[in-house]
């Protein structure tokens, strides 16, 4: 489970990104976070990572308490953690195979387990056969999908996505959805974060809105909310 | 730390990479170690030698102990015994007056004055020749000699050793500065050689950051770069000194033939432990300051 409990995020610069958010979210969900450009969006996601810490109130992720983390078990948190970036940060000089196998090798896990892990993972994504190519062979769709391999391929029980499918066009984007739905349906929790407005209203899933850092809408089975 | 074999194969792969891939660079460090412990080993070199020759000038250094007149026999003797056991000494003969005048007048045959003047009624005294293990335990010694009533005077002929030790305490002070300073700037270009092969792979450290890698396992590769370099450093300067040596000891054998000169192996021994853990040291800490930024995510 993983909670927020009067969170906010102030920066060095005095902008605050998030105010007073206070959220749970339960094991097995698909919840989608939605609202405009520097609404906050990116803060939680970042604070659930702990790539940065909270100014104020506490994150909980299972039995990892955000706020008085040590190094060693950052590297323990996000190892539960599979996260997805919208600039996908794939390594350029490495093939989308090893790609995900760094992934793996980067938590120390066998040769045997890699050679097995791998293939499957890609199945999963639809790259079996672009396993040998570069990242700039392929498209935008195709890298992101390498993304969420490397997201996938740890085995982890959240998978946060920061706007997945922000740079691609809305067929490729419903493609991706589609997988994170296919991910959630195997038993892991994701958190997207997304600007895909028919594609929220079209899944009928949990939406959390935000707006200048604050949740304003919770919604169970929710839609986007902006017609505008 | 607990490390399977993956994680040691893929450290070893990784510190290859890195060093092929900056070869311009690590030479250069390479370079740099080797000319800073060439200067450590120096300085080694100098004050092992200085010791050497104080060792040497110190087990010819004796004290005399002069007793005063009619002190009886078994008194002087029984001094003697207890002597023997003081720490610090390492032999001591008695010798009477007779005997003293016995060798002055074998040492100078031809001062015949003098020769003549102690055989008529004999001004020398009775004692002991005094020797210690260690130069610096003389005055000390010397004290408690003087203390004893049967002693009328202690001569000893310190200031020459004393000397040298200063010489050596200065040498090993200004070593010790010159090699910090040298030691800083070797940091500085390894930090610069590793903190270039991080900047090359600074999306990888950031990828494993994010997924979970601890920081040890991705400091281990550049760890391990910093300590080749150094070790090879140190290697490097290792052989110039030992061939140097090799040469210096050649060319002082016939050039200064009764210099005790320190041996190829004790000065070569302790020049290897020196530079070795020198340059492990500064391969580590460089790589551990080169890192720090990059594993801030």
């Amino acid at each position: 489970m993983i909670r927020l409990d009067k969170v906010s995020k102030r920066y060095p610069n005095g902008h605050y990104g998030l105010v007073d958010v206070s959220l749970t979210i339960r094991r097995g969900e698909f919840l989608f976070l939605v609202g405009p450009s520097g609404a906050g969006k990116s803060s939680l996601i970042r604070l659930l990572y702990r790539e940065e810490a909270a100014s104020q109130g506490e994150v909980f992720v299972d039995q990892f308490k955000l706020s008085s983390l040590r190094r060693s078990q950052v590297a323990r948190l996000r190892r539960q953690l599979g996260v997805v970036f919208q600039d996908v940060k794939l390594l350029p000089q490495r093939t989308v195979y090893q790609n995900v196998a760094f992934a793996m090798e980067a938590v120390g896990a066998s040769t045997r387990d890699i050679r097995k892990r791998v293939p499957q993972v890609l199945e999963l994504v639809g790259l079996s056969r672009s396993r040998d190519n570069y990242p700039h062979q392929l498209s935008g769709g195709e890298q992101q999908r390498v993304g969420i391999a490397r997201a996938l391929v740890n085995n982890p029980i959240y998978v946060i996505a920061d706007e997945p499918t922000g740079n691609l066009d809305p067929e490729t984007a419903r493609d991706i959805v589609k997988l994170f739905v296919e991910i959630n349906r195997r038993g892991a929790t994701v958190i997207m974060a997304t600007h895909a407005k028919d594609i929220v209203n079209q899944m009928q899933r949990r939406v959390v809105a935000i707006e200048r850092g604050r949740v304003v809408r919770d919604e169970v089975r929710g839609a986007y909310g902006y017609e505008s | 730390m607990a490390m399977n074999l993956n994680g040691v194969s893929y450290i070893v792969r990784e510190t290859m990479r890195n060093l092929i891939r900056n070869s311009w660079m690590s030479l250069a460090s390479v370079s740099t170690v080797a000319i800073s412990m060439f200067v450590l080993s120096f300085f080694l070199v100098l004050t092992i030698n200085l010791n050497h020759v104080t060792a040497v000038l110190q087990s010819q250094v004796e004290m005399k102990i002069f007793i005063n007149r009619h002190v009886p026999r078994s008194q002087e003797l029984a001094l003697l015994r207890q002597a023997r056991h003081w720490p610090d000494v390492r032999r001591i003969d008695f010798f009477t007056k007779q005997q003293a005048a016995a060798s002055l007048k074998q040492e100078f045959p031809d001062q015949r004055d003098l020769v003549a003047l102690i055989s008529k009624s004999n001004p020398l005294f009775d004692g002991y020749d005094v020797y210690t293990y260690r130069p610096q335990a003389i005055p000390q010694l010397a004290e408690r000699f003087h203390k004893e009533s049967i002693v009328h005077t202690v001569v000893y002929e310190g200031q020459v050793v004393s000397r040298l030790d200063k010489l050596s305490n200065i040498l090993r002070w200004v070593g010790w500065i010159v090699e910090g300073l040298l030691g800083l700037a070797t940091l500085f270009i390894i930090v610069n050689t590793i903190r270039l092969a991080v900047f090359a792979r600074r999306r990888e450290v950031q990828v494993m950051k994010l997924v979970g890698a601890t920081d040890w396992f991705i400091r281990w590769p550049f760890v391990l770069e910093g300590m080749v370099l150094g070790i090879l450093g140190s290697l490097v300067a290792d052989v110039v000194v030992d061939g140097g040596y090799r040469w210096l000891t050649g060319a002082a054998a016939v050039a200064l033939p009764f210099w005790p000169l320190a041996p190829l192996h004790s000065v070569m021994s302790e020049v290897l432990m020196f530079t070795l853990i020198g340059g492990v040291l500064v391969g580590v800490l460089a790589s551990m300051v080169a890192l720090r930024r990059f594993l801030r995510i």
